[in-house]
């Protein structure tokens, strides 16, 4: 398959899933943010999901929830926005017609159709947000149902697969220390802290928790959950295990001396994560932690880039 | 014959010829056509319409037109409305094609060697070293088999008196093969039976004869070569021919940066490392080829394939250079080319042509701008170009200060009628102009025409201009066998 193809398609996946993991935690920010006495900030998420917004424009506009949805989702002129990844996503997809089904393509092309629709932006400014978020993130689960029931199981598949899980693996844990650091000190000590709720419904991990931990509430499940459950698809190892599994399947198409290089580093961050043993109390342990595996996954899409896909 | 409603408002018009009626009725080419749909009422003919559109739509049969940073999908205008041409007619059209394309490869293959039509004063060297797309790199350059011209899109036109006129040969990296293909699919659909029923001669073979020849011209040494589909990319007006043809042959579609070239041979990025390249059905102009040799700026090439074609390490298709030949002051001289490598008397006509660098010329072309066409001689597309009979007076003062200014670089050509055919516009036929583009596949073996071809229409009324950019749009083109 053609580097540039691979590349392609990787990143058609790597802007889909962000921009579900992306909808995910505003729509729980937002719930959030209406069931709160405590004066509620958009200020780390402009942080994350901005592009190059200054201190003081964050500032300005970190209490003014509409423009910060119309930031963070609809603006054209904020590169990492909601629309211009399924915008890029779509500009991929038109690349590479001929590699993915008619069914994905039209399946996104109408995705892209929908958020410009006048109607989805006066949802999210005057309407009800929540809704509008819903319809969006609807749309991403259909495009990732079309190819699980309609693309080849091919080098192609693969690829996205690839580009996918290591997505969701950096997503997992960005959104883990962001949820992590707004926890105030003294309510760390507490049994039920809410920002580990909210923590669980940004990563679609309420009911699942509820049901493995019968509604008990510490920050040591929470994490087990979301860094360890090998059932959970959101969690970090189960996303590291799919990139692993799917990266096998590269084994026969690949260069040995590229194979092997990118086999250690996927190798040495699943075992790192699986073999890690963390203090939940010891929050200074879990940055670390957390900087730690997130630096592997970049540096694991860097080696992608350099021994897959030609960019040097 | 039945008085047919939908052909009531159908006006005949002066010096034009018509394609489907003569001063003494429907011609016979048409006839079992016109009795098939006669009796469809207006409804019916509607709803077809409409189907051909949404056929279009869903198949993603667009041209993106990007404005605002926002690409817009439209569609190719489409008449339901076939273009018919009888077998005898096609016979003529196939041999003086040939005839040309022989010609025009030996006036390439010599003007890039001995230069024998200079030294013989057919042609002045002055005329072929003043053209910008004559390639001084392309001198003493052996292409495989010769052949430079493996795929033409010639374009003809049909004048009052009914006889064919080629307008253009188009040599270099002519578009418009897929909407021929795309245009028969959509027929099939909307007039069941109907091509069978009037021996419609098939022109799905194309994919397969351009593939062939494509392998045909790799190194013999090779026993499987790799051919590969070079575009300019998604942004491309053609883009979709692209995928479509890279599609139909099962070949890999590649870009200029997906290429690299490496001890003069080319190899294409896969995740398996490099891979080399045999074969390049290129659909990029000469000037963005290689960056090297050519434009500096240009990103869309490969940077060092000129000279891997030099020494025959890659065969390029179609030839470097081949614009020389498709110069609009130069094709006055194919009539004299046939005549002089042949030996033959041309089949096809030539439009009239006035060179303008001629002092004589000009002051009759000037004299009589209002009933001449005026073209540069390097543009196409339907750029660069003075309707005498529609331009206003400031139009062509413009074009006088440009051409005093550089004569070198216009024609001039008597206004030439182009036939019409009727068209389903707004619920009645109504007749349109047309021209006609066959696509030649020149290879080791000879010269296949694809029976058929694209019929580009003018779907403005009284315009003369065929060309999609301009408001044009195309009919399916059926041979009858």
């Amino acid at each position: 398959m053609l580097s540039r193809v691979a590349e392609t398609i990787y990143w058609m996946a790597r802007y889909m899933e962000r921009t579900d993991g992306m909808l995910q935690v505003m729509r729980t920010s937002y719930i959030s943010s209406q069931d709160d006495i405590k004066d509620f900030s958009w200020k780390q998420l402009l942080n994350t999901y901005g592009s190059g917004l200054s201190k003081d424009e964050i500032i300005k506009i970190e209490k003014d929830t509409p423009k910060v949805f119309d930031y963070i989702i609809l603006d054209k002129m904020n590169a990492t926005s909601a629309f211009n990844n399924i915008t890029q996503a779509r500009e991929n997809a038109r690349a590479i017609q001929d590699h993915i089904t008619k069914e994905v393509w039209q399946c996104l092309n109408n995705y892209y159709h929908f958020i410009r629709e006048p109607e989805t932006e006066s949802q999210l400014r005057n309407g009800d947000p929540v809704t509008a978020i819903d319809l969006l993130i609807q749309n991403g689960l259909l495009f990732t149902g079309t190819i699980k029931n309609t693309m080849t199981r091919d080098e192609g598949y693969t690829f996205l697969y690839l580009g996918k899980f290591l997505e969701r693996a950096i997503l997992t844990v960005d959104i883990i220390r962001i949820k992590l650091n707004e926890i105030e000190p003294e309510e760390f000590k507490l049994s039920e802290a809410r920002e580990l709720r909210y923590l669980l419904y940004s990563l679609f991990g309420y009911e699942i928790y509820m049901k493995t931990y019968k509604g008990n509430f510490s920050t040591s499940q929470v994490l087990e959950l979301v860094l360890y459950n090998n059932y959970f698809p959101h969690s970090v190892l189960y996303s590291l295990n799919q990139l692993n599994k799917y990266f096998e399947r590269l084994k026969p198409e690949s260069l040995p001396e590229n194979y092997e290089e990118l086999e250690f580093l996927i190798g040495k961050s699943l075992n790192n994560v699986k073999y890690s043993d963390l203090e939940a109390e010891n929050l200074k342990m879990v940055n670390q932690f957390l900087l730690q595996t997130r630096k592997d996954l970049i540096e694991i899409g860097n080696s992608f880039s350099r021994y897959y896909f030609g960019n040097t | 014959m039945k008085e047919y409603s939908l052909l009531k408002s159908y006006q005949e018009q002066h010096n034009v010829w018509d394609e489907m009626f003569s001063s003494s009725g429907i011609r016979s080419s048409y006839r079992n056509f016109v009795s098939a749909i006669e009796d469809l009422s207006v409804t019916e003919m509607n709803h077809k319409d409409e189907l051909a559109k949404k056929l279009f739509m869903s198949q993603g049969i667009t041209f993106t037109v990007y404005s605002s940073g926002e690409g817009i999908e439209k569609i190719f205008p489409f008449d339901i409305v076939p273009r018919i041409i009888e077998n005898q007619e096609w016979k003529v059209i196939e041999a003086g094609i040939k005839q040309r394309l022989k010609a025009l490869n030996i006036f390439l293959k010599d003007i890039y060697h001995l230069q024998f039509i200079i030294k013989d004063g057919i042609i002045p060297a002055q005329l072929i070293y003043s053209c910008p797309y004559f390639l001084r790199e392309m001198i003493n350059v052996d292409v495989p088999f010769d052949i430079y011209t493996h795929v033409a899109g010639v374009d003809l036109i049909r004048d009052g008196d009914g006889s064919f006129y080629v307008l253009e040969d188009n040599l270099r990296t002519p578009s418009g093969v897929s909407y021929m293909l795309e245009n028969r699919s959509i027929t099939y659909r909307i007039f069941p039976d109907l091509l069978p029923k009037n021996k419609v001669r098939s022109v799905k073979d194309y994919p397969d004869l351009l593939y062939k020849n494509l392998l045909s011209i790799a190194n013999r040494q090779i026993s499987d070569p790799t051919v590969v589909l070079l575009t300019p990319g998604i942004y491309n007006s053609a883009y979709f021919e692209h995928t479509t043809l890279a599609r139909l042959m099962g070949i890999e579609l590649v870009e200029g940066r997906d290429l690299v070239v490496d001890n003069h041979f080319v190899y294409m990025k896969t995740t398996k490392g490099l891979k080399k390249v045999d074969v390049i059905y290129r659909r990029v102009d000469d000037e963005f080829f290689d960056p090297l040799v050519f434009r500096p700026d240009s990103a869309l090439g490969v940077p060092g394939i000129y000279y891997a074609y030099r020494k025959g390490n890659v065969a390029i298709v179609n030839a470097m250079g081949n614009g020389v030949a498709d110069d609009k002051a130069i094709y006055t001289y194919v009539p004299d080319m046939i005549r002089y490598y042949l030996n033959e008397e041309p089949i096809l006509k030539n439009v009239p042509t006035y060179h303008l660098s001629d002092v004589d010329n000009q002051q009759y072309v000037f004299e009589n701008m209002s009933q001449m066409v005026i073209k540069k001689t390097n543009e196409s597309g339907g750029y660069g170009m003075l309707i005498g009979n529609s331009a206003s007076e400031e139009e062509m003062e413009t074009f006088k200060k440009a051409i005093i200014a550089d004569p070198r670089s216009f024609i001039a050509q008597p206004i030439i009628s182009l036939s019409s055919t009727p068209c389903y516009i707004n619920g009645v036929l109504q007749p349109r102009r047309v021209d006609l583009r066959p696509f030649a596949l020149c290879g080791p073996d000879g010269i296949d025409i694809v029976p058929g071809g694209l019929t580009r229409v003018a779907l403005r009324e009284g315009s003369l201009v065929v060309n999609s950019s301009q408001g044009g749009g195309s009919k399916d083109t059926w041979v009858l066998d």
